[in-house]
C-alpha cells in the first residue's frame, strides 16, 4: 500500500514539474506568436490588425505571466486548451488533437505492439537456439536496420513500392484525400493500404531493439539454476522456453515496452512527415515552428500524462508480475 | 527543424525524391499602382472569354501548405484567406501585377476616381447572386468596410488607419469610399485585395459578436465555387451553379489535399495525381519535365531575395557605402541563380526591379553607368582597398539565414566564394526561423539573406516596404519592414509623391527610386523570386503562360487563383 501511495505522490509531482516547464520553456524561446504570424503572412498585412486578431483568439501577451500560468494550470486540468494561434490559426486546439489522435494511435500504437511481440518471439527463438539458424541471420539483419534512420528507410520503400512500381502502394495521406470517411471495407482497405509502408518503416527501424535485448536476457536466464532443474525434472523443452525462461527474461523487457507505450502519442514525426500522414507527431513540429503556444502546451501535457501513466501503469505491473520489486528491502 | 534540414539534404543528394524545404514556397501579392489614371473599367469579363468551353472536369492542387486544413474560410483570417478568396469570396476588381496592372472588372462593373483621387465610386455589378440565392447588392460592399471600421483586427490592410479611409456609404448602386489623402496605390488593396462578404449572414447574432474569430466553415459568397465538403486531408471544391458569369466555371469539382512537406506534393505532381502545383522542385527538369510531355512550368518573377546590410551606424563595416558596393559588385548574380536556385530563380539586378516583369520601370543605362551591369571583381577590390581592406587583410563579416532553406544556404555557399576574391570572409549562420525572424526585425545581424515576398502591381509596393523610413525602427525595436534601416528624406521624398502623381510620372519616379538604390546600395539583391508554378496539360487547359499572363499562376495567390479557375477547362468534356 505504502509502495502505491509512494508512486502516486511522485506522479503527481512530476506532473505539476512537467505543466510547469511546459508553460515557461516555450516562451523563453526565441520568437513570438506575432513575429511568426507576421513573417507567415510575408509582412504584407497591418502588425496591428494582427495583433487584434491573435488577442481576439486569446493571446495576451501583455497579461501578468502568473496570472497567465496560473490560468493555464486550471486550463489544462478542465480541458479548456484553447485556440491555435499558430500555422492553423482560429482552429479549436481540441479539433487539432482529436483528428490526429486515432491516426497516431492506430499507426504508431499498432506497429509498437506488433515490435515489441515479434521482436521479442524471435529473440526467444533466437536464444534458445543459440547458434542455429534463425539466430545467425535474423538478429544481426534487424540490428542493422534498426540503424537506419527512419526517413531513410521510409524514402527507401517508397521507391520501391511505390515509384518504380508506379503507385502500387499509396506513398502519402491516411487515405485518398478525394475519399470522405466512412465505414466501409472500401474506405477501411484504403486506409490499410495507406498504413502498410508507415507501418513497415516503424517495423523494420524499431524491431531490432526488442531482439537484441530479449534475446540477451534469455541468455542470462536459460543460464539460471531453475532452467536446469526444469531441465532435470524432464520438462518439455517448449515448457521450459515459455513458462520458465521467457517469463522471467521478459520483465526488463516489459518496462521498456511499457515506456515505449507511453511515447506512443508522441508520434512518429520522421515517418509523418516522409509519409504525409497527419498525426499528432507533425501537429507538435508545426506547433513549434510557428510558436503556437496552446496547441504546444496540450500536445506536451498530453505526452507527459501519457508517458506518467504508462510509467505508472508499468510500476504496478512489475510489483504485480515480480515480488521482489515489493520488498522493502532489509531495514 | 534540423532534422528536416537532414531529410533535405540526403534527399537532394540521393536525386530520388524531392523533400527539399525551400524558401520559397509561399508568396503573396499586395500592393498596387493600377496604371489606369482616370480608371474607368468598361470591358466585360463575359466578353474577354476568348471562347466558351463546355462544363466537367475534375482540377487537384498540389500548393504544400505544411498543416492539415482547418476547414474555415474566413476571408479576414490570414491562415486561411488564400482557400478562400478568389474560389469562395471576390473582390470588386481584379488587378493583374503581371500585366502593367491590367484590371479585370468583378463585383464592380466600373469605377471613378473622385478629385486629387481622394475618393473612389464603384458602380456595383447587377443580377449577381450569392451561393445562398440572395440577390448581392451595393449594401453587401458598404457593410464589408464598414466591418473592417468597427472590428480592427479584420482591416488587414490598415485601410481605415494607414490608408485614411474616412467613409464609406452605398447609395443605389454605386459604393462611394472616402479618403483623407490620395488613395491611388491602395486601390490594389481595397480593390483586388478584400473579398466582399455578405451583410445577410455577417449581421446575424452569432458573426456579428465576432466576425474576426468566426468559422466560416461553409462559407457563401458570389465567387465559382462552393466548399462541399472540408476535412483535414482535402478541402473538395463543386462549381456554384448560380455564379454569375454564365456557363462558368468550366472546371466543376476541385481537388485541394492538404500536403504537409514538399516531398509528397512533388511526388504526386511528376506522378499525374496533380495537375497545378505551387511549390519548388529540385531539379525539375529530370523529377518532373521528363516524366510526361503533358508537364510544363512557367514561374514568373514577382520580388527579390536579397542581402539586407545592416545600415546603423552601429555596425561600421556594413554601414560603409564602400563595403556595400564592393559586395554588390562582386557577385556573380547569374552563377547564384544557375547553382544556388537550379537556374528557377533568374538573377536580379541593383535596382530592385523586377525583371521582366516590371520591365517599364527599369534603367539599364543607368545600371551600366552605375558599373552594376555585371559582376566587377577588379572594381570591388578597389573599393574594398579604399576600405582598408584587401584578400591578405580580409574584412570578417556574417550572414544570418534560415535554417532547412537548402536553396539559400546553396546561393550563399556561392557568394562566399565570390565575396572571398575580394578580401571579404564571410561566415554563413543559420538559425531557426524564429530566431531569425526576431533577430531580423530587431536589426541584430551585419548582413541578413531574405526574400520579402510582399509584391504589387509596380515595383513601389515592394521598394517601399523596404526603403520608407516610416517602416524601420531603432536597432532593438521591431522594425515592420525596412530592416536594413535605411533613412534618406530625399528618397521619402518620391514615395510620398507617388499616390498622386500620373502614371509617366509614377514610372519615372520609380526609375529615381531605383537611381537610389545604384547609389546608396541599401539592400543588395540576388536574385528574383518567383511564382512556383507547374501545371498538367493531359487534361486541363487553359494555363497561364508567358504568352497569356492573365493572372500570377501559382495557387497560393489570391484572388488570382480564382481567375485561373475561371479560365481552365478540360479536354475531354469537350
Amino acid at each position: 500500500m505504502r509502495y502505491v501511495v509512494r508512486r502516486l505522490g511522485f506522479f503527481a509531482l512530476t506532473l505539476w514539474v512537467a505543466l510547469t516547464l511546459n508553460f515557461f520553456i516555450p516562451r523563453f524561446m526565441p520568437g513570438n506568436p506575432l513575429d511568426a504570424l507576421r513573417a507567415r503572412t510575408h509582412d504584407r498585412l497591418s502588425p496591428a490588425a494582427l495583433e487584434q486578431m491573435l488577442t481576439s483568439y486569446g493571446f495576451k501577451p501583455h497579461q501578468n505571466i502568473f496570472v497567465q500560468y496560473l490560468e493555464y494550470l486550471r486550463n489544462m486540468f478542465t480541458g479548456h486548451w484553447g485556440i491555435s494561434i499558430g500555422a492553423t490559426l482560429g482552429e479549436p486546439v481540441s479539433t487539432i488533437v482529436w483528428q490526429a489522435l486515432p491516426w497516431t494511435l492506430g499507426l504508431v500504437g499498432v506497429t509498437t505492439v506488433l515490435a515489441f511481440l515479434l521482436g521479442s518471439l524471435i529473440g526467444v527463438v533466437a536464444a534458445w537456439r543459440r547458434g542455429g539458424r534463425l539466430d545467425s541471420v535474423l538478429p544481426p539483419v534487424f540490428v542493422v536496420t534498426s540503424a537506419l534512420p527512419y526517413f531513410w528507410v521510409g524514402l527507401m520503400l517508397i521507391l520501391v513500392f511505390s515509384v518504380w512500381t508506379h503507385g502500387w502502394l499509396p506513398s502519402d495521406f491516411n487515405y485518398d484525400p478525394d475519399l470522405l470517411p466512412e465505414f466501409s471495407l472500401g474506405f477501411i482497405e484504403n486506409v490499410l493500404k495507406h498504413a502498410v509502408l508507415p507501418a513497415a518503416t516503424i517495423l523494420i527501424a524499431s524491431i531490432g531493439a526488442w531482439i537484441l535485448t530479449m534475446r540477451n536476457n534469455m541468455i542470462t536466464t536459460l543460464a539460471e539454476d531453475y532452467v536446469r532443474m526444469g531441465r532435470a525434472k524432464g520438462l518439455s523443452n517448449s515448457r521450459i522456453m515459455t513458462d520458465y525462461a521467457a517469463r522471467n527474461a521478459m520483465l526488463p523487457n516489459l518496462s521498456g515496452f511499457a515506456m515505449s507505450l507511453g511515447f506512443v502519442i508522441t508520434g512518429s514525426i520522421l515517418v509523418e512527415y516522409v509519409f504525409n500522414y497527419p498525426g499528432l507527431g507533425y501537429q507538435l513540429y508545426n506547433a513549434v515552428q510557428n510558436t503556437d503556444y496552446p496547441l504546444m502546451q496540450a500536445l506536451f501535457m498530453l505526452f507527459t500524462v501519457a508517458v506518467l501513466v504508462a510509467l505508472l501503469v508499468c510500476d504496478f505491473a512489475i510489483a504485480w508480475l515480480d515480488p521482489r520489486v515489493r520488498a522493502t528491502g532489509s531495514r | 527543424m534540423r532534422r528536416t534540414k537532414t531529410i533535405a539534404a540526403v534527399v537532394v543528394s540521393l536525386s530520388l525524391l524531392a523533400a527539399a524545404c525551400t524558401s520559397a514556397t509561399k508568396k503573396a501579392t499586395s500592393s498596387s499602382a493600377a496604371n489606369n489614371p482616370s480608371g474607368s473599367v468598361s470591358t466585360q469579363p463575359g466578353s474577354t472569354a476568348k471562347a466558351s468551353h463546355k462544363q466537367g472536369g475534375t482540377v487537384t492542387i498540389v500548393n504544400v501548405q505544411g498543416q492539415t486544413w482547418s476547414c474555415q474560410f474566413n476571408p479576414f483570417n490570414p491562415a486561411v484567406y488564400a482557400e478562400s478568396l478568389g474560389f469562395v469570396y471576390e473582390p470588386l476588381v481584379f488587378v493583374n501585377l503581371l500585366n502593367n496592372a491590367a484590371e479585370t472588372p468583378m463585383l464592380a462593373s466600373s469605377y471613378t476616381w473622385g478629385p486629387d483621387k481622394k475618393s473612389i465610386t464603384f458602380t456595383i455589378r447587377d443580377g449577381v447572386k450569392w451561393s445562398d440565392g440572395q440577390p448581392f447588392s451595393a449594401d453587401d460592399v458598404a457593410f464589408t468596410f464598414n466591418l473592417m471600421k468597427r472590428v480592427p483586427a479584420t482591416d488587414l490592410y490598415s485601410l481605415w488607419t494607414g490608408a485614411g479611409l474616412q467613409t464609406v456609404t452605398a447609395t443605389g448602386n454605386t459604393v462611394l469610399l472616402s479618403f483623407a489623402k490620395p488613395a491611388q496605390p491602395y486601390f490594389w488593396y481595397f480593390a483586388d485585395q478584400v473579398g466582399i462578404v455578405p451583410q445577410h449572414i455577417w449581421t446575424t447574432a452569432a458573426v456579428a459578436a465576432h466576425p474576426d474569430t468566426w468559422a466560416d466553415a461553409n462559407p457563401v459568397g458570389t465567387g465559382p465555387f462552393k466548399v462541399s465538403p472540408c476535412g483535414p486531408n482535402n478541402i473538395q471544391y463543386v462549381a456554384n451553379p448560380n455564379y454569375w458569369q454564365a456557363g462558368k466555371p468550366y472546371i466543376q469539382k476541385i481537388v485541394y489535399p492538404g500536403y504537409l512537406d514538399n516531398g509528397p506534393g512533388n511526388r504526386d505532381l511528376a506522378g499525374g495525381k496533380g495537375q497545378w502545383g505551387s511549390q519548388f522542385i529540385p531539379n525539375i527538369k529530370q523529377f518532373y519535365l521528363s516524366k510526361s510531355p503533358d508537364n510544363h512550368t512557367w514561374s514568373p518573377p514577382v520580388t527579390n531575395v536579397e542581402i539586407f546590410p545592416n545600415l546603423d551606424p552601429s555596425h561600421p563595416q556594413t554601414s560603409k557605402l564602400a563595403v556595400r558596393q564592393a559586395i554588390s559588385m562582386a557577385i556573380d548574380r547569374n552563377k547564384v541563380s544557375q547553382i544556388g536556385e537550379d537556374g528557377q530563380q533568374p538573377p536580379a539586378n541593383q535596382t530592385g526591379i523586377i525583371l521582366p516583369t516590371f520591365n517599364m520601370y527599369y534603367d539599364a543605362s543607368a545600371v551600366a553607368a552605375a558599373g552594376y551591369d555585371k559582376p566587377n571583381v577588379d572594381k570591388a577590390k578597389s573599393l574594398m582597398a579604399s576600405a582598408g581592406y584587401s584578400p591578405s587583410n580580409p574584412l570578417k563579416l556574417t550572414i544570418i539565414t534560415i535554417t532547412g532553406y537548402t536553396d539559400w544556404d546553396a546561393s550563399l555557399a556561392v557568394i562566399k566564394q565570390n565575396l572571398a576574391s575580394i578580401g571579404i570572409d564571410l561566415t554563413v549562420q543559420d538559425l531557426a526561423q524564429q530566431t531569425f525572424n526576431s533577430r531580423l526585425y530587431t536589426g541584430d545581424f551585419d548582413l541578413a539573406y531574405y526574400g520579402e515576398p510582399t509584391s504589387g502591381p509596380s515595383p513601389y509596393y515592394e521598394l517601399r516596404q523596404i526603403l520608407y523610413s516610416k517602416n524601420t525602427a531603432p536597432i532593438g525595436k521591431s522594425a515592420s519592414t525596412n530592416y536594413e534601416r535605411y533613412i534618406n528624406p530625399a528618397v521619402d521624398a518620391l514615395f510620398d509623391q507617388y499616390p498622386s502623381a500620373d502614371s509617366a510620372t509614377q514610372v519615372s519616379l520609380i526609375k529615381q527610386i531605383g537611381q537610389a538604390m545604384l547609389n546608396d546600395v541599401p539592400i543588395i539583391p540576388t536574385t528574383e523570386s518567383v511564382d512556383w508554378f507547374q501545371y498538367n496539360t493531359k487534361d486541363i487547359a487553359g494555363w497561364p503562360t508567358p504568352a497569356d499572363p492573365y493572372a500570377q499562376p501559382a495557387a497560393f495567390n489570391f484572388p488570382d487563383a480564382g481567375q485561373v479557375l475561371l479560365h481552365l477547362y478540360s479536354k475531354s468534356a469537350q
